[in-house]
């Protein structure tokens, strides 16, 4: 029989101020590793609805990005050759979306105006939301003939100006005022940080005759990487990426910080393993004479070493616990929403943290494996205890 | 010099305690050492902007909307006698590739004209300055790029630009800037950016082949001058069909920096952090010491030892400890990114992580505020301690 719970329970509370200041380690560790993790979830969930592997997006080449990509109109018609593209149902025609791309400097919310983002700003037709699938209006279409744009969730929630019914000034001269007729939602992927209007009213305002980029979908059973080929090809000649590849270029930057951040976070982790070995070492030798006790009363040495273990995994518990609630009341207090710079895009990509039921486990589990790594040896130390000696000693 | 002996006893009787409270002060300082070391490169990069009394001129729709090189003169009109004004420099971004290489370059087009009045922080020497002028395809590589890529002063280069025409520049280095706080952007002459241009048939619009830049350098004689003519440049161009905001340098490079990650604010956090565990590391183990030691501190007592000593001999104990683990966790970054392979590991943003020794010297000193901080308490409650009391209690 192992021995019960309530009696590892109770001996944390025998050293306050060592159980106190270990959990508060612990607690400090595993808030910076939630919101980490919370980052990089929220930042890859974002990302991920952005990777459809049917859709292939074309630059021209040497552009690194859609915001410094110009295509001619002529160029864009050869993609016309491709028989891979799928097809709208009703009207035969090819699921090739042509867009154009700049962008627009407006406030945060975040921090009152003092900042400003730059917000990308697309222009499209009506194939985009047969290619861009995942992309809904909420209300009504822009109306093709006025001056009219749809503003994405995300960008709304971040930038100011951007409610239903207000005006916001575009083009060159940012002279040309577009009135916001609704929203439109991406599944939380990157276009939803962005303001779509109707491509030729776009062009007009921004004196451009040129296509920033095209996206298209492929039909059914066709090979992603056959078409890409075609497209960099000698008949045509643009850049092509699938969706993911595109944003895991444009993600880079970022990625670098959390790789960063995850070492630095592996350092503390390993420097909070010293801290629980330190305090469960002064546990077992201030209980050396108890230890001897419950050995003549019979527990075997591996009670005795999971005994140990489990009251390091009691502590980390209550560390971690309290390192979640500070992370949930940081992120409440201070704000969750974050946008982050493409690595060449020049626009911003605007998304919240969401700690999710996931993300809590994992910390809780990392702070689990931590509390036993720190107490293995010294709990095998208590279990090695010899009986008679420490009896007789203590 | 008996106390001294009484704090090293102390010290090593129980190796295994002192040996984990090092690890776990010296892991959190060599965390802040890193962190204090990226937010220190991006601070000296920061101050040097605002010593240099730069505006910088965009359009105010956004910064890639370009504004007309003409822009340049009309700026000069609003200082004819150029004592408040001392130079203006527009460039034209075109970012930039090495062939077969993932990571995009930071490369600007410049009006090689007033590029070395208006940058002196580059630091050129006369006859750099001289090869500028002269070539047509001179290029000034960042220290730091030039690095990573093993350029040097002399080479040939070739950059394909992420913008018009798309097509590989080549160029020839003439500086890599070694003393320059930008380590990382390259300029070159806009006129051959826009000879190249105009042999590229089909300019889209928006990109006509000459005349327009991406944002301009104002380098401005006094403080005061800066903010004069940060609202007067803005003033000029209200209403016009371009549009200009105007910032001081700092707050442009600042934006660009906290538009990608906030890293200042990040690492500070970390760091503040981290400082916590290590406080509360040492106090715990300082806590168990005195614990651990009632009835040596009574008897101390009881031989005569007043209770300011008592408190300096914990004190001095717990001192010692922090600083030995603060040492070792300022020696490991200092050491690692000064002597080894790794102080070649680019890091985003500063590319090249700089540990300076004021930086690791500066940890050594919280390392020591966190021992005194961990003792207080403990310190404090064995000064207080009742002789006669403790000594009953204990066995």
């Amino acid at each position: 029989m192992a021995l019960p719970l309530v009696y590892h329970w109770r001996n944390l509370f025998v050293r306050k101020t060592t159980t106190l200041l270990t959990v508060l380690v612990l607690a400090a560790v595993v808030g910076v590793f939630t919101w980490m993790l919370g980052f990089s979830d929220s930042l890859t969930r974002s990302l991920s609805t952005a990777s459809d592997p049917m859709k292939i997006i074309m630059l021209k080449r040497g552009a690194t990005s859609e915001s410094n990509s110009a295509i001619p109109v002529d160029e864009y018609a050869k993609l016309n050759q491709l028989t891979e593209i799928a097809r709208d149902p009703k009207s035969g025609q090819p699921l090739l979306s042509p867009e154009m791309m700049v962008q627009v400097s407006l406030p945060r919310v975040r921090d009152g105006g003092k900042t400003w983002g730059n917000v990308a700003l697309r222009g499209v037709t009506e194939a985009a939301f047969a290619v861009h699938r995942n992309v809904k209006p909420t209300g009504r279409m822009f109306s093709l003939g006025s001056r009219e744009v749809l503003v994405g969730l995300a960008a709304a929630k971040q930038f100011a100006g951007l409610k239903e019914g207000q005006t916001i000034e575009l083009g060159y001269s940012a002279d040309r005022a577009y009135t916001i007729v609704g929203y439109f939602s991406a599944d939380g992927g990157p276009m939803e940080s962005e303001i779509w209007g109707y491509l030729p009213s776009l062009l007009n305002a921004y004196n451009r005759s040129m296509y920033s980029s095209a996206s298209l979908r492929l039909m059914d059973g066709a090979d992603p990487e056959k078409v890409i080929e075609k497209i960099k090809g000698p008949a045509i000649q643009l850049e092509a990426q699938t969706e993911s590849q595109y944003w895991q270029q444009q993600s880079r930057n970022v990625t670098n910080y959390l790789l960063i951040t995850r070492l630095l976070v592996g350092v503390m982790s390993l420097a909070a393993v010293f801290s629980i070995a330190n305090t469960m070492f002064a546990m077992v030798a201030g209980r050396t004479r108890e230890i001897a006790m419950l050995r003549t009363m019979g527990y075997s040495g591996r009670h005795i070493l999971t005994g140990f273990v489990l009251e390091a995994v009691l502590l980390s518990l209550m560390g971690g616990s309290i390192g979640c609630l500070a992370c949930l009341g940081w992120l409440w207090f201070v704000g969750n929403t974050k946008d982050m710079f493409g690595a060449s895009t020049f626009t911003t990509l605007a998304f919240e943290i969401h700690l999710t039921p996931d993300t809590i486990l994992w910390a809780l589990a990392s702070v689990t494996a931590v509390g036993v790594v720190g107490a293995l040896i010294p709990a095998i130390r208590a279990a090695d205890t010899e009986v008679i000696r420490a009896i007789r000693e203590a | 010099m008996l106390h001294l002996v009484y704090l090293y006893r102390n010290l090593t009787r129980n190796m295994l305690r002192t040996g984990l409270t090092c690890a776990a002060v010296a892991l959190p300082i060599t965390i802040y050492v890193l962190s204090a070391a990226v937010i220190d490169g991006l601070d000296r990069f920061l101050d040097n902007s605002a010593k240099q009394m730069r505006l910088v001129v965009v359009n105010r729709a956004s910064i890639i909307n370009p504004l007309p090189s003409g822009y340049r003169v009309k700026i000069e009109s609003l200082d004819p006698t150029h004592s408040r004004i001392t130079s203006i420099c527009g460039m034209r971004w075109i970012g930039g590739k090495v062939e077969n290489v993932a990571q995009p370059l930071s490369t600007l087009a410049t009006q090689h004209d007033a590029y070395a009045a208006t940058f002196p922080d580059e630091k050129l020497t006369d006859e750099e300055i001289e090869a500028w002028n002269r070539d047509r395809r001179a290029i000034i590589v960042g220290s730091a790029t030039a690095r990573q890529f093993g350029w040097k002063k002399g080479d040939r280069i070739s950059i394909n630009p992420s913008v018009p025409p798309y097509t590989p520049m080549e160029f020839n280095i003439v500086s890599t800037a070694p003393d320059a706080e930008d380590k990382i952007t390259n300029f070159f002459r806009l006129d051959y950016l826009e000879e190249e241009l105009k042999k590229v048939m089909a300019v889209p619009d928006g990109w006509t082949p000459d005349g327009w830049v991406s944002f301009i350098f104002v380098k401005c004689a006094t403080k005061q001058d800066l903010d004069y003519y940060r609202k007067a440049i803005d003033e000029m161009f209200a209403r016009s069909p371009y549009e200009t905001k105007t910032h001081d340098e700092k707050a442009f490079m600042n934006e660009f920096i906290t538009q990608a990650f906030n890293l200042p604010r990040n690492l500070t956090i970390l760091a503040a952090v981290t400082i916590f565990v290590a406080v509360m590391a040492a106090a715990n183990t300082m806590s168990m010491n005195i614990r651990d030691r009632m009835n040596e501190v009574a008897t101390l007592k009881s031989l005569g030892f007043g209770q300011w000593l008592v408190f300096g001999l914990i004190q001095v104990e717990s001192l010692a400890l922090c600083a030995l683990g603060g040492a070792i966790g300022a020696a490991i970054p200092f050491v690692a990114f000064t002597y080894t392979p790794l102080r070649n590991y680019p890091v985003p943003l500063i590319v090249f992580l700089d540990v300076r020794p004021i930086v690791c010297f500066q940890s050594l000193l919280i390392a020591a505020t966190i021992g005194l901080l961990a003792a207080a308490w403990p310190a404090w409650s064995a000064a207080r301690l009742h002789v006669v009391e403790s000594l009953r209690n204990l066995e």
